[in-house]
């Protein structure tokens, strides 16, 4: 009793992740897969999604920088206790020096998307899709004047 | 001053089943600190283009557009 009193007042500062096993069927589209630590990770993706009756080679290119979406800023967060100057200090206390799994089954990872067994300090992702469906109308309209 | 203190005990899973992480998103076993994730998708009404199928029209500035190597200065701008 008294041993189980004393390795719960155990500190790691450092955890491990344990896994048996780890099966993935497809990590596509810039998706990334790591098993150990990471110190910053930044993942970035831009994607139109144009469906076309016609084909693409000869209905034109489409381009990011027609489209706000592909370049406005990110939300701000408020945080009025952050900015009044008040510091938050965080302390973390880690009784066991494991994470363990047994095991983690994937069926896909999308686009830009991040598996990772082991620490990480830093992640920022960001994803932009702008989604179009352009075909032609069935029954044309006459010109004005007719 | 706000002190967050975090007590982790003992963890351990049996096991995982995901069908998908979608974009950018994550799954992670360890620790972390900091971490953002955006997503922005957009499909409004407005973005059914019915109507002849003409070509998109280039930007305005197109031809000042970094990593677009589609884009042609000879096509009005």
């Amino acid at each position: 009793m008294m041993a189980a009193n004393e390795s719960s007042d155990l500190n790691f500062p450092i955890r491990t992740a344990n896994v048996g096993a780890i099966c993935i069927i497809s990590a596509a589209k810039s998706a990334s897969v790591q098993l150990g630590d990471r110190g910053e990770t930044k993942a970035k993706l831009r994607a139109i999604a144009l469906q076309r009756q016609e084909d693409h080679t000869t209905a034109g290119d489409v381009f990011f920088e027609s489209y706000p979406i592909f370049y406005r800023p990110f939300p701000v967060l408020n945080d009025p206790v952050d900015d009044n100057g008040a510091v938050i200090q965080l302390d973390r206390v880690n009784g066991s020096p494991n994470i363990t799994v047994g095991c983690i089954r994937v069926t896909a990872a999308g686009s830009a998307a991040s598996i990772l067994a082991g620490n990480g300090m830093h992640l920022t992702a960001d994803s932009r899709i702008k989604h179009i469906r352009q075909y032609p109308r069935l029954h044309p309209t006459p010109p004005a004047g007719c | 001053m706000i002190v967050f203190k975090v007590i982790n005990h003992a963890l351990s899973v049996g096991q995982i089943e995901l069908l998908g992480i979608s974009s950018a998103s994550m799954l992670q076993v360890g620790d972390t600190d900091h971490v953002s994730l955006y997503s922005m998708f957009d499909t409004p009404p407005e973005s059914v283009i019915v109507g002849p199928l003409a070509p998109f029209p280039s930007p305005d500035n197109a031809g000042d557009m970094l990593g677009e190597s589609t884009v042609s200065d000879d096509d009005g701008s």
